[in-house]
This record gives C-alpha cells, structure tokens and sequence, in this order.
C-alpha cells in the first residue's frame, strides 16, 4: 500500500537507534515495534517493499503519542511527526485507523455549543454518580459552571479552543488576567475559531484538520493581532497550518501564532512592573509539554515568566520525557499512557516539587488523574498577582 | 476510557476487519516459549520478527524467528532449553545499534532481545562494582551511578542508546577508553547463560580469580559463547577536573601531527577525537556545537584528574596544539558547552543523513604514526568509487571511523560501497593495522578475519567458541569465515526468510 510519504523524508532514517531512549513507548515496552525506527522501517515495508497493513503494523502506528521527542534527538532531522500524520492519514482513508465512533466524537469538537452543552451534562452527571468518571477517562470533577468570557481590548487574540476551554476556562480567565497585567488588551476567540484541528491531524483525519485550519484562519483574519495560544498541543498544531495547507496565507497565519509564554518571555518588564513583594510559598516543577519542548521548541519561556512569581522552581530529571497525555492517547491506549505517566510521577516525586506546572491542557488532566497538583503556568502566576504572594 | 470499553467501542466502529496476521510459522516452538515466559513475552509476527532482522549495520542476510522478551535469566535459559530442544539457534540482542550485523540473525534463529532486563542490580561501593542487567542502557547506567560521584568509564558514541549486554558482546571502546581502557578493563564479572541453558559465573570480585580468565575470552565473543544475564562493572570515580577543548586545523595533516606529538609529550588525555570537515559540517546543524565549519578538521581534546594537574596538562596540550599549526584553541567555559562539544562528535554518525540517506560505518585500527598515510587513502579510495568519506575517529589510539555515505537507491552502489570497503580495510591491514577497534566482527568483517589472521589462529579460535557452545547453537554464522566456521553459512543464508504472508 502507498502511505503517499515522501521518499527523501523515509529514507531520511539510519536506523542508528539514537531516538530509542527518547521514544516513551520504547522505554516501556522495550520492542522495536514501539520505536521511531521501527516505525519508519515499517512505514518503509509498507510503502517500498509491498510489506502487508497487518494488524500489528496498525499496532505500531497506533501506539505512537506522536510526542515528537524522537525528532528533537534525531541528528538527521528525520520529519518523523510528519511521517507518522501521513502514515495515518493514509491508514484512516483506507479505513484501517480512528474507527467511526473516534470520528465522531473528533467532529463534535467543532460544535461549539453542543460540546458545552454536553460537558455541562456530563459534569453533571458526573455529581449525581450516574458515570463512573475515573473508569471512563474523564477527570473527576467537571466544571458545572464556567466564568464569561469578555473582550478587554484588541491587542491580541486569546484561542480558546474546544476541550480546553469547556474544562479548563479557568486557566484562559487566568491567563487573560495575567496578559491584562502586563498591559495587554486581549480578545478571546472563543465561538469564534471553535477548535484548532490537533486532534484530528494526529488521529489521521487530514480533510477534517485542514477544513478546522481554515475555519481558525478566516474568523482570525481580518488583522495582524498577535495569536496567543495557552495549550501547547493547539499552538503546535496552528504554527503548523503552514505546512498542513502549503499556502502563503496559512504560512503568514502561523508566523502570527505564538505561546503565551513565548511571547510573554519578551515582555516580561511589563509583567514583572506589577509583580506582588513576595513570590508564592511554592516549589514548582514545570513539566515540559511535548508539544512545546520538541514541537514548537519553546519550552524555555515557561521557567522564565514563572520564575520570578513562585518560590522555587525545579527542574525534572527525566530528559523531557513525555507524560503519556498525547491529545486522545490517553483515552486510547490507555496501559500505556498509564505506564508511561508513571515515569513522570517519579520524577516529580524524586524532584520534592508540591505542585507541578503544565502548559498544555492534556498533560494537565492526565497528571491530575494520577493525584499530582497540577497548574498551569500563568494560573500561577495569576494566583501570585491576586494574592500578592501568600500560597 | 476503560480499556474494555475502547476495545468494544473499537469492535463496533471498525469500518473494515484488520487483515489477520500472516499465518505463525513455528507454531509448536512458539507454543512452547510463549508456557514458558509468558505469551506477551513472545513475538512471532511478521512486523516484529522483520524489525528483528537487523541491527544498524547495513547487513541483513537472514530473517528473525520467534522474538523472546524474557525478564530473567530462568526465561533467558528456558528459551535457550526449548530453541535447542527444537533445534533452533539463539541470537541475542540488546538495543541493535551494533555496526557490524552482530545481531543480525542469520537463518531464522529465536531471537532474545534483553531489553526489558534493565535493572540496576545493586552497588557495591566496598569492592567498586555494581551488578547490571544486560539491558541497562550505557549512559542510564552512568546517570544511576551519579549520586555515589561514580560513572561507566566506556562510553561508545551510541551511548545513550546502547546496553551493556551488547558493550559486553562486542568489547566496546568509546572516547573515554584511550584513558580508561576497553569494556574488558571494566567487566570484572558475568552471570552468563550457556548453550546448554546452564547458568555460570565467569570471574569474581577478586583481583586474581582462580584459574582460566574466561571472563576475559567471553568479553567481546559476540554472542557465540553465552548470553550475558547480569554484568559487574567496575565503577569509576568522576574526575575531580575536567578540561574540554576544540582545536581548528587547516589541514587533517597537521591535526594528525599534534595527536601524536600530544602522546609523545608523555599526556594521555581522557579522550582524544578528530572530525574532518564534512562531518564537521554534517553534526553542526544538529549539535550547534559551535565547531568551526571552515576548518579542514578540528581536535577534541579532553583531560581529567586533580585540579592542578589538570590545568598544566590542558596549558600544555594547547600549547603542543599551537606549536603543531593549531589555527584555534577553544576550552570549554563550563558543563553546558562541554555538553555540546561532545554531542556534536557523538552524534556524528547519525547525523550522516544530513548529507545522504544511507552509510557504511568503517572501524579499522591503524598505528598512530600511520595515522595521516591511511586516511589519504581513505579519501582517495571514496573519490575512485565516487563515494563521499567523512571522518570521525578516535585519534588517540588509532581507531579510524571512516564514514562511506551513500544513496542505495542509485542502482549499483551498494557494489562500488563494499569495494571501496573492502580497499579501505586492505589499506588499514598493510600499515600493521586491525580488522576492528570496537564494533566487532560480527558479519561485516568476518569473511577478512583470513586477511589478518592464520589458520592456526582461526582454528584456536573456532576451538574455544566450540568449548562454550559445542553445538554451534549462539548466534551461528559470525565472526569466523566458513572454513572455521562451526555452521554452513551458505546453507544459513539460503534458509527460508519469507516474512509477509
């Protein structure tokens, strides 16, 4: 079966096995099948040798987190992010990937009101015991109610997002405020740009992830304002759009994208003018979220902008690996998102921190399920410039 | 979600059966490992067992029966027992990063890969060991041992990926071994598991084990005398200093010139590298590693001991440097560049692909003084079969590295790459030089053992492999040519190796 890969990109590969202790399922599971160059080496079969799609090829792409950690250890530069969308876009065409359910559960994402509305009744559900929340994936306590959104000026776009923003809008009110402090003006895109496509690009689903680009793209289009992003998985995906839809206008949107913390880590003056005298009584670990350590490669900003507004930072000594969250990965392969987390959890413990900073929104809640305090960086950093530094 | 819920909901969406796999072969034997390990720990499908068929060598020539996961030494001899009851070789494997298709299954052997046999055993700091499994990665084991001040000094360039089973397989070198000394120096004992499945005990915690040193000949015996099931290794103290410096040269002469005037100076610095140009230029995008892209070839120079030491020894090698046309000295400022000097030549080798796809990663020994003669040669072979050579190598003890990049999708090539392989290994022999630094034999260098050593040498060899495993059952096929060889290699290749459907 063709993938439709690109033949410079595949051979890119090798095979010196450097990615292997970068790959999360191959430090798990210990099986080629579960690593980077394996995986190539398969995509290879398939494409170049008439190597059948069997289920245990379906396995080894399935298994990915596309965590893009083999990538930022590659010396080659293997596109291996690339690589695997193709791989699965080719695979879900056919049928043999993200069955019907997955798609569309994905396509709801794009109803805005239908997925507020139906987190809302989940939520309660959730109260009244009616689901087993925990057993089902979802975290325990869903937000009955969420706060407004509010436009405070036109400096720069907030992206809200789906899932985020129906689970987690304290952290886009929290940032909001933080961006409010350092004199900035935001807009929330909110209903405006309802879902950024991520989900869809890693579960193969290329038209619907290109379709949701330009949704994004055309409600934010009609100036240059700055697009700020806090989930590490929708700011990777949207500097993407360049390369996911190959047009000028896509590649000028995603110059226009920015993590908050990135952009906040050049503006810090402004912030740190309305720092409180004392930080929070805090030791944090900042847990690096894939999608902004090799994705977006912008992890850096995050210690510099939390810095200054708790205690003690510390730095985990796991090499950045990932968490197991991976978008949906987490629901979907459940073992191994488990066994891959509880590395994580390891090193938060050996590393003494009480409470651990998270940019991205999935890393978030599947280290919450695990019993960590997790909170995003700029809650922080609110809850310092709200409490003027009492913890 | 639950997992038997993903599984149902999985079942109902499916838009279309997933293809069975292709129908097992090996049914009964793989009936049997599957009782004895443990069902999930075997692998007989196609994807697994073809990922099984090599290494990261270029060298493929049979395919992978049966994949074993065992996570003790009782499964590593049940498997041993039961390929043996049915007749089957057994290959090892550890993280297949090996260069010389060590771990390439020749035939359609049982396969044992040892990955999940990565524990820490247990640290001895009274008697400097620590007990591994064979599993345990290299630079992991090193980072375990940071807290009691102590790291595994042999440390391959591929040591973030590679393990100690396949350190211990093939006698691994690395930078540091110029100071330090091989793998052989740093394995002071082995649990190994015979081709009988018997468990033994090779060398002990002692200065002067007792009788024969079989530690010594199992060390580097690639597999064919016993599986390493846990290793004691010698901890090493980390050096009180550290010293790193990057010298530029204009030509790979001159650079050549100070290697050898820095080791006639009485310094044995900890580690003693050269990159030429093009590889120079190859791991600069990746490492940023701030090595100078106009130099012909720069010098990495480490030196470790007490403070003071130290610094005179690094005053001094910088001044050899200088004195031997140096263009620039650069010491590094602290840990981080340290860091980055040394991922810039550690990831020399797989950064290759940055120019072409495809590589064949040389490992001859030349002596030092030869050093300039071979590596012209080396050049100039590549230019002939229009190859491109890049050059990365431990210069220090002569250990030559030269990378033939290719592209093995232009017909032809691979023909004009093992020429020019070939060439480049007679030029190493002519000058006094080895078969192999560091990789090993494996299958790579097996069919030019004749060339550098005689029959009464290759049949002492064949004798003592026959003396662990009189049954040609370990890794069957490498190392020794045909003629010493205890299996028909012919018969091994020509062996049924149809993988999908």
């Amino acid at each position: 079966m063709h993938l439709g890969l690109d033949d410079d990109e595949l051979t890119s590969c090798v095979a010196c096995g450097l990615c292997l202790p970068h790959c999360p399922t191959f430090v798990i599971t210990g099986r080629d099948t579960e690593s980077p160059r394996g995986r190539i080496a398969l995509m290879r079969a398939v494409q170049d040798e008439g190597a059948p799609v069997t289920g245990e090829v379906l396995r080894s792409m399935e298994t990915c987190v596309q965590c893009l950690g083999c990538e930022t250890a590659c010396p080659s530069g293997v596109p291996f992010g690339h690589l695997m969308e193709g791989t699965r876009a080719a695979l879900a065409a056919e049928g043999h990937i993200t069955p019907r359910w997955q798609r569309l559960g994905l396509r709801l994402l794009r109803h805005r009101r239908l997925l507020l509305a139906g987190s809302t009744l989940l939520a309660l559900a959730g109260r009244l015991r009616l689901l087993p929340m925990r057993r089902l994936g979802l975290p325990a306590r869903l937000p009955l109610r969420r706060g407004r959104h509010r436009a405070s000026g036109s400096d720069v776009w907030l992206f809200t997002g789906c899932v985020m923003d129906a689970w987690q809008r304290h952290t886009h009110l929290a940032v909001q405020r933080v961006l409010e402090a350092a004199g900035v003006g935001v807009t929330p895109t909110a209903g405006a740009a309802p879902c950024c496509g991520a989900l869809h690009a890693h579960a193969g689903l290329a038209p619907d992830a290109a379709a949701m680009a330009r949704q994004v793209m055309a409600a934010l289009s009609g100036d240059d304002r700055p697009v700020l992003v806090d989930s590490a998985g929708c700011g990777a995906a949207m500097k993407h759009y360049g390369r996911l839809l190959g047009t000028a206008e896509a590649r000028d949107f995603s110059a226009r994208v920015f993590d908050v913390h990135e952009w906040l880590a050049d503006r810090l003056d402004a912030l740190l003018d309305s720092r409180p005298a004392a930080p929070l009584e805090l030791t944090v670990a900042v847990q690096d979220p894939c999608h902004l350590r090799h994705a977006q490669r912008s992890h850096e900003a995050v210690p510099v902008v939390l810095g200054p507004f708790v205690r003690e930072l510390v730095t985990l000594d796991d090499d950045g690996l990932c968490c197991g969250a991976g978008g949906a990965y987490s629901m979907l392969e459940p073992e191994l998102a488990t066994a891959i987390r509880s590395r994580k959890t390891a090193a938060v413990e050996r590393s003494g921190a009480s409470v651990v900073a998270s940019a991205n929104p999935g890393c978030s809640l599947h280290l919450a399920a695990a019993g960590l305090d997790v909170r995003h960086p700029l809650e922080l950093v609110a809850q310092a410039l709200d409490s003027g530094g009492d913890g | 979600m639950s997992p038997l819920l993903a599984a149902a909901a999985r079942r109902l969406g499916r838009r279309s059966p997933r293809p069975e796999p292709a129908g097992e072969p090996d049914a009964a034997l793989v009936a049997e490992l599957r009782a004895a390990i443990g069902a999930e720990r075997v692998r007989a499908d196609a994807a697994a067992r073809y990922l099984a068929s090599r290494d990261a060598s270029i060298y493929s020539e049979g395919t992978a029966g049966p994949l074993c996961f065992p996570v003790t030494t009782t499964q590593v001899s049940a498997c041993v027992r039961i390929a043996a009851d049915h007749g089957r070789a057994v290959v090892p494997r550890g993280a297949g990063t090996g260069l010389s298709g060590g771990a390439a299954p020749l035939g359609r052997p049982v396969v044992l890969s040892l990955t999940r046999m990565n524990e820490l055993l247990s640290v001895d700091l009274d008697n400097g060991v620590a007990w591994v499994q064979p599993g345990m990665v290299n630079l992991e084991l090193s980072r375990r041992l940071a807290p009691y001040g102590m790291h595994y000094a042999p440390d391959p360039s591929s040591q973030q990926a590679c393990t100690i089973g396949g350190n211990v397989a093939t006698n691994s070198g690395g930078p540091h071994c110029l100071a330090y000394g091989v793998t052989s120096a740093h394995v002071v004992a082995l649990e190994v598991v015979l081709s009988d499945a018997s468990v033994v005990t090779l060398g002990d915690l002692t200065a002067e084990p007792a009788g024969y040193d079989l530690r010594g000949a199992f060390v580097g015996s690639e597999g064919m005398c016993g599986i390493t099931t846990a290793a004691a290794v010698r901890l090493t103290r980390n050096p009180a200093a550290v010293r790193t410096m990057l010298m530029a040269y204009d030509d790979v002469s001159t650079g050549a010139a100070t290697v050898s005037a820095i080791i006639a100076g009485g310094i044995v610095p900890a580690a003693l590298e050269m990159l030429d140009r093009r590889c120079i230029s190859a791991v600069e995008d990746f490492a940023k590693a701030g090595y100078p892209r106009d130099a012909a070839a720069v010098l990495l120079v480490e030196v470790d001991g007490p403070a003071g030491g130290v610094a005179a020894s690094a005053d001094r090698v910088a001044e050899i440097a200088r004195a031997n046309g140096a263009v620039s000295v650069r010491v590094a400022a602290d840990d981080d560049e340290r860091a980055r000097l040394w991922k810039g030549r550690k990831s020399a080798f797989g950064a290759v692909a940055n120019i072409l796809p495809d590589y064949y990663l040389h490992d001859t020994v030349v002596p030092r003084s030869r050093l300039v003669e071979v590596l012209e040669q080396v050049y100039e072979i590549a230019d002939r079969y229009e190859l491109t050579a890049l050059n990365v190598f431990h210069a220090g003890d002569g250990n030559l590295h030269p990378i033939l990049a290719f592209d093995a999708r232009v017909p032809g090539t691979m023909e004009r790459v093992h020429a020019a392989g070939r060439e480049i290994i007679e030029a190493s022999l002519a000058v006094g030089g080895a078969l192999s630094g560091e990789h090993g034999i494996g299958v790579e260098k097996r069919d030019y053992m004749e060339r550098m050593f005689s029959e009464a040498d290759l049949d002492q060899q064949s004798r003592l492999r026959a003396a662990f495993d009189p049954h040609c059952r370990l890794n069957p096929g490498k190392v020794l040519p045909s003629a010493h060889s205890c299996a028909d290699i012919g018969a091994l290749r020509a062996a049924d190796g149809k993988l999908w459907g």
